[in-house]
């Protein structure tokens, strides 16, 4: 086979036998997918191979009455969840531009949507999954059944490795029942009312779907303007749960003294897709998007802190606040990529002073290559490099781009 | 030596070497049996590592032990070498109410982490039948389900992170919100082969607003099966969605006087928890589906007695059958649930073939059948039977699209079936991680893989 410098293998052989020669020949391969994940991590080590999973194409089956799915690596968020809404079922990934992101690429860079704290992460939805090893050996584990014990839960370990153990070709998932009603609510916050907010909506009964406390991120999710903060927030459920939690969320919002609410029952999905589209929208090379996760009790108060660091060294901030994970969101930004590319590495160290963990998952700027992208380096670090070093002991699978140059 | 040795490091009370010591920790729910050279009890986490570091040294493998509930030899110490036993190391470290999470030792007791939280308004999930005696720690190792684990998830999803001894004795941590591989997840389910857990931090649930739970009678299983599937097929997932046939609810009424209706073939027990808002319209779908599968009764238990009656029953079911045959066997397979009707008939096939009697009591909403093979050990043709029925239904779930282990674990009953449901090359893969963990195989030795699974690297062509 001739080694393209880009190739799109449409089977699990065909990426077997491109993986086995690069692996072979001392070429790298860089997996894409959507590319809409591409700012986190580190960039590329080495340019060789490009793969592109597009051209894995196919959702394999999709079992109703199982409530189960399977799909390869190259099929969109997008085009799952319209097979799936017809069968009133979806998957809570909460993917960043579903139409082009890619399932594999959704699960391999380990994404953590908002409503994760009521669904629980993709990790939790794998139920099997054929992936190709650096050497060629396609190797399947668990099945497509609900619960599967037999060996090692090998599939939520490619999960969140970022392509650097395999690549991912066919997941099998496990779907959920669709609620029958979403909901969004939108919400200024009057001066003053921010924190008394954040801490209402945390400890309200029936938790909202998701709930967001968004600063600047200007029009893409409401078409506001401004960096005065507002709240977003899905709840989801039966109609009746919905009349009951609605009433709770808008007490809770009155006692907090925010008055306004606006509600979208038709358009609540875009209104919430738009915020989850925010996460990982860049400013050309003008920006740098930072995500950081604390306890639900703390992230409210992290946020203008982060903020304040970021004018201290001025440059221009935005943050959403995953309220009901403790994820903040921070986009800092400058006019243009001269200016960021002054300022972003004394920034990012003084960020990761106070946020060992933070880390980038969006940005343009070619100083993101050397910029602490993962945070911390975690414990267990040593481990993880043997595992690398005994799936691809050649360091074929995209080389340098995980944590600890994995 | 090794046994002075361990007593310095250890204590001499933490020490077991008496026959009649030893004898108590060769076995678990499974029918093999070995004795290892001594069982330590450690107190801590300096304990298990000091334990583990001597035993390495005198080359002697280490087989960790939570309450000995498996049913599959997983903490057999099929090498011998040395058993650990964490029936010291059984407390809550920490409890966080307003993040709503636990960190535990590895030997508390399952039920006690719901009952120490209960008053907080949380629960620890995961729930197998043995919860009252087996620990978190050997849930973890087996990524324990449970009836509940229908809504909430098995093991797997209610680890927040690890704090392990790896075979040189050495203390590393896992966490699912660290940055890189997703080691805790790797752990889980890992049988004690990749490391030994010595704390973790699980995710407590709170305590649903409104519990409601239901029994539909059959008068035949293949009508009960059908049900159960048509319930999932309609988009309903109740918390708990559960099978007995009438040799089980017999046994049951017998031991328990639980409340089920002893006149059916074949009974489902069915959980809904969360607001009471849903209730209603819940239990109205259900209902209309069983009904149209010819249910012949149906009836709510009106109170928390009633409801926790049913519950005993039900997790006391295995325990039961023990009045009407001086042995049984599970089986533990799991198939797609449309499929459930298909694989009870395979059951039924198998056992008739046989001529064993069969009671089934399982995760029907799951697909997770355990069939209970009645047998006396005494007799030798009876047992090759049971293990003929037994591998037959394991061939059947593999030929349905299922798997071998649903929830009990593989341990070292099911390791050569390890090689009818995955390739040498899928196994060879999963001991890829078993080498950067185990590289000596010190930990649990045979078990998961099959018996001369240290094969060569296997090629895809």
């Amino acid at each position: 086979m001739n080694l393209l410098e880009r190739a799109v293998p449409a089977t699990a052989l065909e990426a077997a036998e491109l993986l086995a020669q690069c692996d072979q020949s001392g070429r790298k391969v860089q997996i894409v997918g959507g590319n809409t994940l591409a700012g986190m991590g580190r960039p590329p080590e080495q340019a060789g191979v490009t793969l592109v999973t597009t051209g894995l194409d196919q959702i394999v089956e999709y079992v109703r009455e199982d409530l189960t799915v399977a799909a390869q690596a190259g099929v969109s968020i997008a085009s799952i969840a319209r097979l799936l809404a017809q069968g009133g079922q979806f998957l809570p990934f909460d993917a960043p531009r579903q139409q082009v992101a890619t399932l594999g690429g959704t699960l391999a860079a380990g994404w953590l949507g908002p409503r994760r704290h009521l669904y629980g992460r993709p990790r939790d939805y794998i139920l099997g999954s054929t992936v190709v090893l650096a050497d060629g050996t396609i190797a399947k584990a668990g099945g497509i059944v609900v619960k599967n014990v037999a060996g090692y839960d090998m599939s939520r370990l490619y999960a969140g490795s970022f392509g650097t153990l395999g690549l991912i070709v066919q997941a099998n998932l496990k779907t959920l029942v669709a609620p029958q009603r979403s909901r969004m609510f939108l919400a200024k916050l009057p001066e003053g009312t921010y924190a008394r907010a954040c801490a209402g909506l945390a400890t309200l009964r029936i938790a909202p779907a998701a709930a967001f406390a968004v600063s600047g991120f200007h029009s893409g999710i409401d078409g506001d303007e401004g960096q005065e903060g507002r709240l977003a927030m899905l709840l989801e459920g039966s109609a009746s749960l919905l009349e009951r939690a609605t009433r709770d969320l808008r007490s809770a919002l009155g006692r907090a003294g925010v008055p306004e609410t606006s509600v979208l029952d038709a358009g609540a999905r875009e209104s919430f897709e738009r915020v989850v589209d925010a996460y990982v929208a860049t400013l050309g090379e003008r920006s740098m998007t930072y995500r950081f996760n604390t306890t639900v009790e703390e992230a409210p108060a992290r946020a203008p802190v982060v903020c304040e660091l970021a004018a201290r060294h001025e440059l221009r901030s935005e943050t959403i606040v995953d309220l009901m994970n403790g994820d903040v969101i921070l986009r800092v930004s400058d006019l243009d990529s001269r200016a960021l590319g002054a300022k972003i590495e004394a920034f990012d160290e003084a960020l990761h002073a106070l946020e060992p963990r933070a880390q980038v998952i969006a940005g343009e700027h070619p100083l993101r290559a050397v910029l602490n992208v993962w945070g911390e380096e975690p414990p267990a670090i040593d481990r993880m490099r043997a595992l690398k070093m005994r799936f691809d002991p050649n360091r074929t699978l995209n080389p340098g781009r995980f944590v600890g140059g994995i | 030596m090794l046994l002075e040795r361990l007593r310095a490091a250890l204590g001499a009370e933490a020490v077991k070497t008496s026959t009649e010591d030893l004898a108590v920790y060769s076995f678990d729910a499974y029918t093999d049996s070995r004795l290892p050279a001594a069982v330590v009890l450690p107190a801590s986490v300096r304990d298990i590592s000091a334990a583990v570091k001597i035993a390495r040294e005198f080359g002697e493998p280490i087989v960790p032990r939570g309450a000995g509930t498996g049913l599959c030899g997983g903490s057999v110490p099929i090498e011998g070498g040395i058993v650990i036993s964490f029936a010291r190391m059984n407390r809550i470290l920490e409890l966080d109410v307003r993040n709503r999470r636990a960190r535990v030792q590895p030997g508390l007791i399952n039920l006690d982490l719901s009952k120490a939280t209960a008053g907080a308004g949380l629960f620890y999930a995961p729930d197998p039948s043995s919860q009252k005696i087996s620990t978190v720690g050997g849930n973890i190792a087996t990524n324990a389900g449970g009836p509940h684990c229908l809504s909430y998830g098995t093991t797997v999803n209610h680890v927040l992170s690890l704090e392990v001894v790896d075979e040189r004795g050495e203390v590393f941590t896992t966490s699912i919100d660290d940055a890189g591989y997703d080691l805790t997840a790797a752990l889980v389910g890992s049988e004690g082969t990749l490391g030994i857990v010595a704390s973790a931090w699980v995710k407590l649930l709170r305590i649903p607003e409104s519990v409601r739970v239901w029994i539909a009678a059959f008068g035949d299983i293949d009508a009960a099966s059908e049900a159960v599937s048509a319930i999932i097929g309609a988009g309903i997932v109740p918390t708990a969605l559960e099978m007995m046939d009438s040799v089980i609810v017999k046994a049951v009424e017998a031991a328990f006087h639980a409340g089920y209706p002893t006149d059916a073939a074949a009974v489902l027990l069915i959980e809904n928890a969360g607001f009471e808002d849903d209730m209603d319209a819940c239990e109205a779908a259900i209902r209309d589906i069983v009904a149209q599968h010819g249910a012949i009764s149906w009836r709510s238990a009106h109170s928390q007695s009633e409801r926790d009656a049913l519950w005993a029953g039900r997790k006391g079911a295995a325990g039961a059958t023990g009045r009407i045959s001086p042995n049984y066997y599970t089986q533990d397979l799991c198939v797609p649930r449309r499929k459930l009707p298909l694989a009870l008939r395979a059951v039924e096939a198998a056992a008739s073939e046989h001529s064993i009697v069969v009671g089934n009591v399982f995760h029907a909403g799951d697909g997770n059948l355990h069939p209970l093979l009645m047998y006396d050990k005494r007799e030798p043709k009876q047992v090759e039977a049971v293990v003929e029925t037994g591998s037959a239904i394991l061939q059947s779930a593999i030929d349905l699209g299922g798997t071998i282990s649903g929830e009990h674990g593989i341990g070292y009953e099911k390791r050569e079936a390890m090689g009818r449901v995955y390739s040498s090359g899928d196994l060879a893969t999963m001991a890829r991680v078993r080498d950067v963990f185990d590289p000596q195989r010190a930990l649990n030795p045979e078990k998961i893989f099959p018996s001369g699974a240290r094969c060569p690297e296997v090629k895809s062509n």
